[in-house]
């Protein structure tokens, strides 16, 4: 592939994107959740109308019904309400995780995929030992450490994430410098950091771009799982996995309080993880 | 996803019975729910086990050392005190000690002890084994959370032959002999109290009817029947061995896990039942027991250096904005009562001041605003661009903590008092109290002598509000200054009420200690200060 | 051989002692006061003085300078000391040493299941001539991977325990105490499986020798089972470590859930209550189960993998 050849993909791949996207209805329904899950947290009260804070509380713990689709909690609050209100702390949490390992983790992959020698080798022995300790008792290490909290859960949570993206960043610069187009551009008297920025990273974005949607919906898991242990938000904040946590209570009663939002998680984290595959799709069907 | 457990008969049965004590908590009524539900047991079943599901891990094997009911479950039935309260007539009974007596200003105990009994290590319970005990006790400090403050003013014991010591205080001690009682001044044998506090938490030898057999750290507790034990307190139905041959407390931290795990069989009984999951055990034919907790109600209690909650004023309207019925309607269960003092009802000595715990939004947003405080951006009040935002610490040792602070939260929102919950674990409460970088604290203690308002306010003791007040401290020492109750009545009841009119506590609601357990387990005991009682219990 | 094992057991010694100064540097060196934590971590002690403070770094050895303090303690951890618990004053090994026989019955029993519903699904998925069917079986990883270990653990105790009574939901006494738990742990191991394998065996069937088989008369079964099946477990061995790592932390949420002993229950109280000695022995225990099981899988590989045992050479 040639430099000539690259300027004119972008429409011909937002076309192929909307075919494929009409091709699976999995995909569509992937993406509607997703954009439903972005207005929760951008604009929670265009999909509900209530208070997530204050409840009525004579209608505590009402089952699932047409005025209450997700039931009412113990002080009579709507479920679905702080459901949809707990989406912006559990999205801001994970886009903070992502950002934790995206932002170092691909500057030491470029760096190492960039320089090559000692600094590759340091990096990725390095990069190696954050892979053998295993992400959920990392994050519990760095949260002893840290203190309680969304964010410090967040935090910890993204730290895991470095040595992957470091890891497909590195691949990536590897891949792209030895393509012909890096090589003539370096030829042809580019200096390295001039070639680094025009051509290797915007090659180098895709995959980085994919990894980070997978770990979306990885973040998403592992930030609800602490939040469930008791380390993540203060109450009366709604956050996902503290709605789970804070229905187990009623397990024996009132099964909606940890099935519907636990559910959402589910939902949310499947659909980030079916479009993070079609975006891999897409960016190895185009070289 | 209900559970369908079909009992009907069963249902009927006991439905009105548990209305009858949810109504009737001053007379006791929970400790009696046992031998009334094994009314047509039969005979007692000699030998048998029983697993009992604890809310919360243990802090420590040691009864000495713990202070969360929890801890003390366990920690009760390896231990025996001198003496034992009537949970209905509060009464105190013999149990180590045959006989005692207390001077005129309650400063010195002489207790005898009876002759026959030993720790299970063999070595014999004796003056010389008391005097031992609660020096150590003394020497524990801090360490002993519960028996430091019973032996407020402690000099010595003096062993006056084997069976007979006298308790000296410098100060008069009233309380002392209702603290007797309690776990947290049980005897162990002195090569126990020889050992370091954190060894004695996980090996610990006293005179008990039951035996530490394995105490797993944050997972369980097996003690087994000690079969040679030949006396006990006056208030158990025979004096001897125990009926159960192995007793085990497992740490079941879901109380909807509990509950499911006592309707499937699981365990046999179980603590700390959810509000919510009492209904559910009634349909299936396990029948909740309870009994209302004495001692001091769940309550606010101000960090009084703090210049906020400093102003009377702020905490008056605190206490005015509380609807304290909703929150036993909506968090909690009709099992529970409201608090009407800064005691609970089931005190010794408590006096109704429900007057000045009424719910009136109205007098205390006036209140407020004859404060200068200004509706804000948002809803809450400010004074001087400064918001009326109250942090409260809380942990999470009670399951229905969060849901009620949150309708507190709310509640106080309503009158423009905006609360910010900081959640802290067990662990760090004490911590974080000692830092005093919070308003409010939120916590409760059971013990059945009124002398725990000097525990919970004295300046040389926990002093949890942080309360500089003289006239204060002399009242909380002049009702342990006697043992008659028809002096000591009236300094505690103006003492509970001095306590509100000065917002030095905000009592919410009493604590219910509610367990469940089937048809085939019998006899098992609150004692007085609603704690458990295993010696009589057995499982048909 | 022997040169590559022992090469393999340098690089194995050299990433333990990495992952014991990581954990080093996360727990010591980090804002929090590991002085303050632990000695507020006692549980009991309502005031912390300075003295007190003090007398807590003098016995946990932290008022010397930190390079001393890490070569004393990466010194006591060769010989196999990690310290002492703040809250329980045990020994850090003796605690785990006690507490993983019982998370090791459960990963073991959740491993194995996880081994056989990944290769059930993914074989059935390959097999099935239905497409409705096929598309539901391949689609089951996806969901699989998707929901929270946590919740997935509740609505089988509502389910299984409580509403149709079948198995119990507590406990670590009997087989059928492990059921729940170990399927609850399984499941996201099951679909990282199940995908691998399914992958592996699209992939394996596009091979010649697949070709070969089949001209040559075998059935699409057989072919399966003995070439493409055989050769679909070499990528799953590759992420054998990082599934056994997983299983381990998996732990910590499962045995809350179910009220089980086990390391994952004590990482989970040793966190909250910060008792940062017990919780840098457990990411060391996490660090050797990787380590373990990469090593197992140096040795198995080359038994495996056809291009190394015909050609002699390690191909790694």
């Amino acid at each position: 592939m040639s430099l000539v050849e690259r300027a004119p993909r972008a429409p011909h791949r937002a076309g192929s994107a909307l075919r494929a996207v009409a091709r699976a209805p999995g995909l569509l329904l992937s993406v509607v959740v997703l954009v439903l899950v972005a207005v929760a947290a951008l604009a929670p009260s265009l999909l509900t109308g209530q208070d997530p804070l204050t409840g009525v509380p004579a209608d505590k713990l009402l089952p699932p019904s047409a005025e209450h689709p997700f039931g009412t909690d113990q002080l009579g609050r709507d479920l679905l309400t702080r459901t949809v209100h707990g989406t912006g702390p559990t999205l801001r949490a994970a886009l903070l995780a992502v950002a934790v390992g995206l932002i170092p983790g691909s500057l030491l992959g470029l760096l190492a995929g960039a320089l090559g020698g000692a600094v590759d080798d340091l990096l990725m022995r390095f990069a190696d030992v954050l892979l053998a300790i295993p992400g959920l008792l990392l994050s519990l290490a760095l949260i002893t450490a840290l203190g309680f909290g969304t964010t410090r859960v967040a935090v910890a949570v993204g730290v895991v994430g470095v040595a992957g993206f470091a890891r497909v960043m590195r691949a990536q610069v590897l891949r792209v410098r030895e393509s012909a187009y890096v090589e003539a551009a370096h030829a042809s008297g580019t200096r390295w950091s001039g070639v680094l920025l025009r051509h290797v990273l915007p090659g180098a974005w895709g995959p980085v771009a994919v990894f980070a949607a997978v770990e979306f919906g990885t973040v998403v898991l592992a930030i609800s799982s602490l939040s469930f242990l008791g380390y993540g938000a203060t109450p009366p904040q709604p956050e996902w996995g503290s709605l789970v946590a804070g229905g187990r209570d009623y397990l024996a009663t009132s099964w909606w309080l940890t099935t519907l939002p636990g559910l959402t998680i589910a939902l949310t984290v499947l659909a980030a993880n079916r479009v993070a595959r079609a975006l891999d799709h897409e960016t190895r069907e185009a070289p | 996803m209900r559970f369908s457990h079909p009992s009907p008969v069963r249902r009927r049965a006991t439905v009105p019975a548990a209305l009858l004590c949810g109504a009737l908590l001053l007379a006791g009524c929970g400790a009696n729910a046992s031998s009334s539900a094994g009314g047509d047991a039969g005979e007692p079943v000699e030998g048998g086990e029983l697993t009992f599901a604890l809310a919360s891990a243990p802090t420590c094997a040691d009864p000495q050392q713990v202070a969360t009911n929890d801890s003390l479950y366990p920690a009760r039935q390896l231990v025996d005190s001198l003496t034992d309260q009537d949970p209905e007539t509060g009464e105190i009974v013999p149990w180590l000690a045959e006989s005692w007596e207390v001077n005129e200003d309650a400063t010195v105990y002489t207790f005898t002890l009876r002759d026959d009994a030993t720790f299970s290590d063999g070595t014999p319970v004796d003056a010389e084994a008391l005097r031992l005990n609660l020096d150590g006790i003394a020497a524990l400090g801090a360490r002993a959370p519960l028996g430091h403050s019973y032996l407020t003013g402690y000099r010595s014991t003096e062993v006056r032959d084997t069976h007979t010591a006298e308790v000296a205080f410098d100060r008069p001690n009233a309380q002392f002999l209702q603290a007797t009682t309690t776990p947290a001044l049980g005897l162990l044998a002195p090569a126990t109290l020889e050992r370091s506090p954190g060894d004695r938490c996980t090996e610990v030898v006293g005179s008990g009817p039951f035996v530490l057999e394995e105490y797993r750290v944050n997972s369980s507790v097996t003690q087994v029947r000690r079969e040679d034990y030949a006396w006990g307190s006056s208030l158990w139905e025979a004096p001897g061995a125990a009926r159960l041959e192995r007793l085990t407390f497992e740490v079941i931290a879901e109380s909807g896990v509990r509950t499911g795990g006592l309707s499937s069989g699981q365990v046999d009984a179980i603590g700390g039942v959810a509000p919510q999951d009492e209904a559910t055990l009634e349909a299936s034919g396990l029948t909740p027991h309870r009994r209302a907790n004495p001692g001091l109600p769940f309550s606010l209690f101000p960090q009084l250096e703090r210049p906020l909650v400093s102003d009377p004023a702020v905490r008056r309207a605190v206490s005015l904005a509380i609807d304290r019925q909703e929150i036993v309607d909506t968090v909690l269960s009709p099992s529970y009562r409201p608090a009407t003092s800064s005691l609970a009802s089931t005190t010794d000595l408590y006096a109704d001041h429900s007057a000045l715990l009424t719910h009136d939004p109205e007098t205390a947003a006036s209140l407020l605003a004859e404060a200068g405080w200004r509706e804000g951006p948002d809803g809450v009040l400010t004074k001087d661009g400064e918001p009326l935002r109250l942090t409260l610490v809380w942990g999470a040792n009670f399951g229905p903590n969060q849901p009620a602070l949150e309708l507190i939260q709310q509640q106080l929102r309503a009158v423009g008092i905006d609360v910010v919950l900081r959640t802290v674990t067990a662990a760090e409460y004490n911590g974080v109290r000692e830092e005093g970088d919070y308003d409010y604290a939120w916590s409760n203690t059971t013990r059945t002598d009124p002398d725990i308002l000097r525990a919970a306010f004295s300046d040389t003791l926990a002093n949890f509000s942080r309360v500089d007040d003289p006239a204060l401290e002399e009242l909380l020492n002049e009702q342990n200054g006697t043992v008659d109750p028809e002096v000591r009545g009236p300094l505690v009841e103006r003492l509970q009420g001095e306590l509100l009119e000065k917002g030095y506590l905000v009592p919410v609601f009493e604590l219910t200690t509610v367990l469940g357990y089937g048809g085939d387990v019998h006899e098992l005991d609150f004692e007085a200060s609603s704690r458990l009682q295993f010696h009589d219990t057995w499982h048909g | 051989m022997g040169r590559y094992l022992t090469r393999r057991l340098l690089q194995a010694v050299l990433v333990l002692w990495a992952a014991y100064t990581v954990s080093f540097a996360v727990l010591y060196l980090l804002p929090g006061d590991a002085v303050e934590i632990m000695a507020a971590g006692g549980g009991e002690i309502t005031e912390v003085t300075d003295e007190q403070l003090d007398a807590v770094r003098a016995e946990y050895g932290l008022d010397a300078p930190l390079a001393e303090q890490y070569l004393d303690r990466l010194g006591a951890a060769l010989t196999g000391d990690l310290g002492t618990s703040v809250q329980t004053g045990e020994r850090v090994t003796a605690l785990i040493a006690e507490q993983l026989p019982a998370t090791l019955r459960l990963t073991a029993s959740a491993g194995a299941l996880a081994l056989l519903l990944g290769s059930a699904v993914a074989l059935a998925g390959a097999h099935t001539r239905r497409p409705w069917l096929r598309q539901t079986l391949l689609s089951l990883p996806a969901l699989g991977a998707s929901a929270p270990t946590f919740w997935v653990g509740l609505l089988l105790i509502q389910l299984v325990s409580f509403r149709w009574g079948l198995l119990p939901a507590i406990g670590d006494q009997g087989w059928q105490s492990l059921v729940l738990p170990a399927l609850t742990l399984a499941l996201p191991t099951s679909a990282v499986l199940a995908q691998v394998f399914a992958k592996s065996l699209r992939d394996a069937w596009e091979e010649p020798y697949v070709a070969t088989a089949l001209a040559k008369g075998a059935s699409p079964a057989r072919v399966t089972f003995r070439h493409a099946a055989r050769n679909a477990s070499l990528p799953a061995l590759t992420v054998f470590g990082v599934l056994v790592g997983n299983l381990l932390a998996g732990s910590v949420v499962v045995e809350t859930v179910f009220s089980r002993t086990g390391v994952g229950r004590v990482t989970a109280t040793s966190v909250t209550v910060q008792d940062i000695p017990v919780v840098q022995g457990l990411v060391v225990l996490g660090a050797v189960a990787f380590v373990l099981a990469n090593l197992a899988v140096d040795l198995v590989y080359p038994f495996l993998d056809p291009r190394v045992t015909t050609g002699g050479a390690v191909a790694r």
